[in-house]
């Protein structure tokens, strides 16, 4: 993102009538949210810190999509280069596509309960203690991957898909067997749709991990931190973490897409 | 390697399903090490050909056999791999029929240094000039040292002095490695400078027009008149071909 003069005038306009008028009524003064913002590591409403309830979040959408990433590439892939699997599978991708994640939250706690990694692994001596383990639910990841995996899926099929086929052709007549074309020629010539498709995914998985905090089965996170300040009445906290989602959402996007740069610019080569 | 086409014809259907037969029967007799020039205008399909004696297309009715030899190809755009650098497409045939690191890497600088590419190994395709890039192509067509070289206008896209400059360079390459070699072009002069023996081909169905062995004697002159004579009278046979439209 570049900054610059025109770009950062209604940012700065916002702030001035947000000092303005911060303080009556509802809207908390500017100086108590950045008060928050200030010290991510003090303990807000007796829920831990700031930083404390972002890694929560973050660290569950990491996992979430790194699930959903697993899962959704050789999906991906086999829908992409057979005809026969893709007819297979494309009833129920389509209809379970268009599912809110959400939709499938009480049923996730009714399989996965309120496990938790920290009982996967058998940790049980943290219980009593704030560890990440603790807040890692199984019934979490599950709906993350499920948000996540289906733009995975379908960049990457698309990605796949649209190799130019002189590629596959070049490959052939030199002498590449099906793996090996697999690996060296149809994976980096999708690699740009399946870099949109992770970032997609990211995305995705973010919104819904802050829905799904407010919901039940959990009570950690920065979503739950929104809605516990709402209870309380506590503007302040609710503003400054809803500023904090907004910019971890934002380097979540910039992060993959920096990291799918390189591909994007020898796409541009191609001739 | 010889190779021996019987009664070769391609049959497609167009878009509304109607047949319309691209090529044949054609009927071709290649000795080893010859340097063929498939001429014909665009459409005629010279690329059919070329197509069917790699294995890219199944005939539909009549024989290619290209026997066991190593078979290469040279795309019309080269075709190359635009997230690998120059040496890594060259060594990619190598690679892909498992030749080991070291040993495909020392055999494309072998060959790019042969093209004339040395100091360019580390370049991607976008970053060169175009007939660098068909250098790059050519090199990735020449590392296995291939029996039979098939090449679908390679220098079709490329401006007139460079592409006089490869010329050169492909017909020494392959007959240094005694290669037998397929050039398909639409440019007369092209064909009767590099080619042992020229094939015309005519229009739908493409099928033989003229064989005729060119026996001009090399390095050839293109402003000799022996070879002006023969231009023109392979253009001669393009004019009676082409239908008036």
């Amino acid at each position: 993102m570049h900054l610059h003069l025109p770009g950062l005038a209604l940012p700065v306009l916002l702030l001035v009538v947000w000092q303005y008028f911060g303080g009556t009524g509802m809207l908390p003064s500017l100086s108590s949210v950045a008060e928050v913002l200030i010290h991510p590591s003090r303990d807000l409403l007796s829920c831990g810190s700031l930083l404390w309830s972002t890694s929560v979040s973050v660290v569950r959408v990491v996992l979430g999509l790194l699930l959903s990433i697993l899962l959704g590439t050789p999906l991906g892939f086999a829908m992409g280069t057979s005809r026969v699997f893709r007819r297979f599978t494309s009833v129920v991708t389509e209809l379970a596509r268009p599912l809110s994640p959400l939709a499938l939250l009480p049923l996730s706690i009714v399989i996965f309960k309120d496990t938790n990694l920290a009982e996967v692994f058998g940790a049980e001596h943290l219980k009593y203690s704030r560890h990440i383990l603790n807040e890692l639910q199984l019934g979490m990841m599950f709906i993350l991957a499920w948000g996540g995996v289906f733009p995975v899926i379908l960049e990457t099929m698309h990605g796949v898909r649209s190799v130019r086929n002189v590629y596959l052709e070049a490959a052939r007549v030199l002498g590449a067997g099906k793996l090996y074309t697999l690996r060296h020629v149809l994976f980096p010539a999708a690699l740009p749709d399946i870099f949109a498709g992770y970032r997609m995914a990211a995305g995705r998985c973010w919104m819904v991990i802050i829905a799904a905090e407010m919901l039940p089965g959990t009570n950690s996170g920065l979503g739950y931190l929104i809605r516990y300040s709402y209870q309380l009445s506590r503007f302040d906290v609710m503003l400054a973490c809803i500023f904090v989602v907004s910019v971890i959402g934002l380097l979540l996007s910039r992060g993959l897409e920096a990291a799918g740069e390189k591909s994007l610019l020898l796409r541009a080569g191609e001739r | 390697m010889s190779f021996r086409v019987r009664g070769l014809s391609k049959t497609y259907k167009d878009p509304q399903g109607i047949p319309f037969q691209a090529v044949g029967p054609v009927d071709l007799n290649v000795p080893e090490g010859q340097f063929l020039c498939l001429l014909g205008p665009t459409g005629c399909g010279k690329t059919t050909i070329l197509r069917l004696l790699s294995g890219l297309e199944e005939p539909t009715s009549g024989s290619c056999d290209t026997g066991s030899g190593k078979l290469s190809y040279v795309f019309q755009q080269g075709a190359l791999f635009p997230w690998l650098t120059v040496e890594s497409n060259v060594s990619f045939p190598l690679r892909a029929n498992g030749t080991g690191k070291r040993e495909a890497e020392a055999a494309s600088r072998r060959i790019l240094e042969q093209v004339g590419l040395s100091g360019f190994e580390k370049s991607f395709p976008h970053e060169l000039s175009g007939g660098m890039q068909q250098r790059t192509a050519l090199a990735r067509g020449l590392v296995t040292e291939p029996d039979l070289l098939l090449l679908d206008e390679p220098f079709g896209s490329l401006d007139e002095r460079t592409s006089i400059a490869l010329q050169d360079m492909v017909y020494e390459l392959c007959t240094r490695l005694f290669t037998t070699v397929v050039f398909v072009t639409h440019n007369i002069e092209e064909a009767v400078y590099l080619g042992d023996r020229v094939v015309v081909m005519g229009h739908r169905p493409g099928r033989i027009a003229r064989d005729e062995v060119v026996s001009l004697p090399r390095p050839r002159d293109r402003m000799s008149s022996d070879f002006t004579d023969l231009m023109l009278s392979f253009r001669r046979t393009f004019e009676e071909l082409v239908e008036p439209s």
